[in-house]
């Protein structure tokens, strides 16, 4: 094992107990990376890399009944075909791809955010774009489809917003992790649309931590989950990322500790979430989480907090609409998922060199000032 | 040198200072920077900034009536700059100028918002020097703040 190698298991696991947030004074950083790979050198930043692919690919210890596969779509962010047909290209594509997958996928995920301003007409377009889908589909929300009417046409097409299915012996669960954002309207007598303008700007500073998943539907986990035998395998699909990443953008739920806390006795857990619009991996005590690309368009990485276990996306040309965005086939073998990123016009989807990657050029960012409302919120720089 | 070129360099030299002398007198020494700045002035150079830095977030953020107000359309396509760009992520103001692979030449930040004006946008570029693009840039380099200058790098 490389002195490299041996750090980097040392920090991660300093930094991956159960349920304890990361000392900042711990971080591996940016800066300490790249300066370490000076000092190391271009052959250590190659080892690097070479390395990571490893964690990419999941071990679950207590196997699956049988191989199968799904697909996994999310964040098409859909307007009226009127306004944006470029988003309704990259849907029908998507939708294409996963109805012609051989042999076919058992079923299709869609993971939030169908619609960009959570309107009828969007939500619509989106269940229509989907009919060339003929394999089972499953739905949960994004925070986009649903604070126009707090989720009200949303349910009318796709259900309840969180529910659990077993499939070839692998425990499913649906997440809401939107609906459960603390009440910025009413006081400053917000009409729907100017709810969800707020809603939909990601760095927005008025919806503030609305992801969550809540005392009641982490009593309703508990519940699914307290026959299920602790070693056998449970995915759980979200909206957003159940750890800490950037809260600045949501990248998170508020409560991910008591979400770990309701997951500790189970072995294998797998999140897959969306939002995040990029390719994302990380563990957190027993679950591994996996970040899906979005149909519509890609978000960079946040300044601070991408996880070590990372192995970035490559940097994508804003000039190519099917760069950057695409969905994914994911395989449950008997003793691990399998994530294939199809990104559409690239064979590479990670980073080949640090040149590759957004992350070679460091940012400080700050947040808005044009959007803070208030008597106390945006009275100083 | 003559004596008569010797004459003509002092007149010269002396011409110059009763310009300068002039342009003291009349225009007095605060335009100099001669004085102290005072609160007042500071605070007025802040606003000027400031003004420009949130006319640029709301801009940026795609706000219609902004764009509207400045008379200007920087989107068809319902994008806005924070949607790729969110607290000006990856604009990466701090590498400017530098060689631009999408547009194919060394650019400044300038160029670079034009070309995203034009391409994921699908809007109408505008001016180099309009004012629109000075609040973008004011509001880019503001969100940057504690970004180190690598100036060149890719």
């Amino acid at each position: 094992m490389s002195d490299l190698e041996r750090q980097r298991r040392e920090i991660a696991a300093a930094l991956q107990r159960p349920g304890v947030s990361p000392d900042p004074n711990l971080r591996l950083t940016r800066r300490m990376f790249f300066h370490k790979s000076c000092l190391f050198g271009a052959a250590t930043v190659g080892q690097t890399f070479a390395w990571w692919p490893l964690i990419n690919t999941i071990d679950v210890a207590y196997a699956a009944e049988e191989s199968f596969k799904f697909a996994w779509i999310s964040d098409t962010h859909l307007y009226p075909r009127s306004v944006n047909t470029r988003f309704v290209e990259k849907v029908v594509r998507a939708a294409k791809d996963v109805q012609s997958m051989s042999p076919p996928a058992d079923f299709l995920i869609f993971g939030g955010d169908i619609a960009q301003l959570g309107k009828p007409e969007e939500l619509e377009l989106g269940v229509e774009l989907l009919k060339e889908v003929k394999i089972k589909k499953v739905f949960i929300p994004g925070e986009h489809d649903w604070y126009l009417d707090m989720g009200k046409k949303w349910g009318q097409l796709f259900g309840q917003p969180n529910w659990t299915f077993d499939h070839k012996g692998v425990r499913f669960i649906g997440l809401d992790t939107v609906s459960r954002g603390p009440d910025y309207w009413t006081a400053r007598k917000m009409s729907p649309e100017e709810r969800m303008d707020h809603m939909a700007v990601l760095d927005g500073s008025v919806a503030g931590p609305w992801a969550g998943v809540g005392r009641d539907q982490l009593d309703w986990m508990e519940k699914i989950l307290a026959g299920w035998d602790p070693s056998r395998p449970i995915v759980i699909f979200s909206h957003n990322p159940l750890y800490e990443y950037y809260p600045p953008w949501n990248f998170w739920v508020r409560d991910w500790r008591e979400v770990q806390a309701v997951l500790k006795p189970f072995s294998n857990v797998t999140n897959i979430h969306g939002h995040v619009h990029q390719v994302l991996y990380n563990e957190i005590g027993n679950m591994r989480s996996i970040g899906m690309l979005a149909t519509s368009w890609p978000w960079p990485y946040a300044p601070e907090g991408v996880p070590k276990l990372t192995k970035p996306m490559i940097r994508v040309d804003p000039g190519d609409i099917y760069d950057g965005v695409g969905w994914e086939k994911l395989t449950m073998n008997r003793d691990k998922i399998e994530t294939e990123y199809v990104m559409w016009g690239r064979k590479e989807v990670f980073v080949q060199s640090a040149e590759d990657s957004s992350l070679s050029t460091p940012e400080v960012l700050r947040p808005r000032i044009a959007d803070q409302l208030g008597p106390y919120e945006g009275s100083k720089p | 040198m003559t004596r008569d070129g010797t004459l003509a360099s002092l007149l010269g030299a002396l011409t110059t200072a009763v310009a300068v002398s002039a342009i003291l007198f009349v225009v007095g020494p605060a335009s100099a920077h001669k004085t102290p700045v005072s609160r007042e002035q500071l605070k007025s150079y802040e606003d000027a900034f400031m003004d420009a830095v949130k006319k640029g977030d709301l801009l940026f953020h795609g706000d219609a009536a902004t764009a509207k107000t400045m008379g200007v359309n920087l989107s068809n396509s319902g994008m806005a700059c924070a949607m790729c760009h969110p607290h000006a992520a990856d604009t990466h103001p701090h590498t400017y100028p530098k060689f631009q692979a999408q547009i194919g030449k060394f650019s400044t930040l300038r160029d670079m918002v034009n070309w995203c004006i034009e391409k994921p946008m699908q809007g109408e570029q505008i001016e180099a020097d309009s004012e629109a693009m000075r609040d973008l840039e004011a509001y880019i380099y503001w969100s940057n703040t504690g970004s180190v200058l690598t100036p060149g790098k890719y």
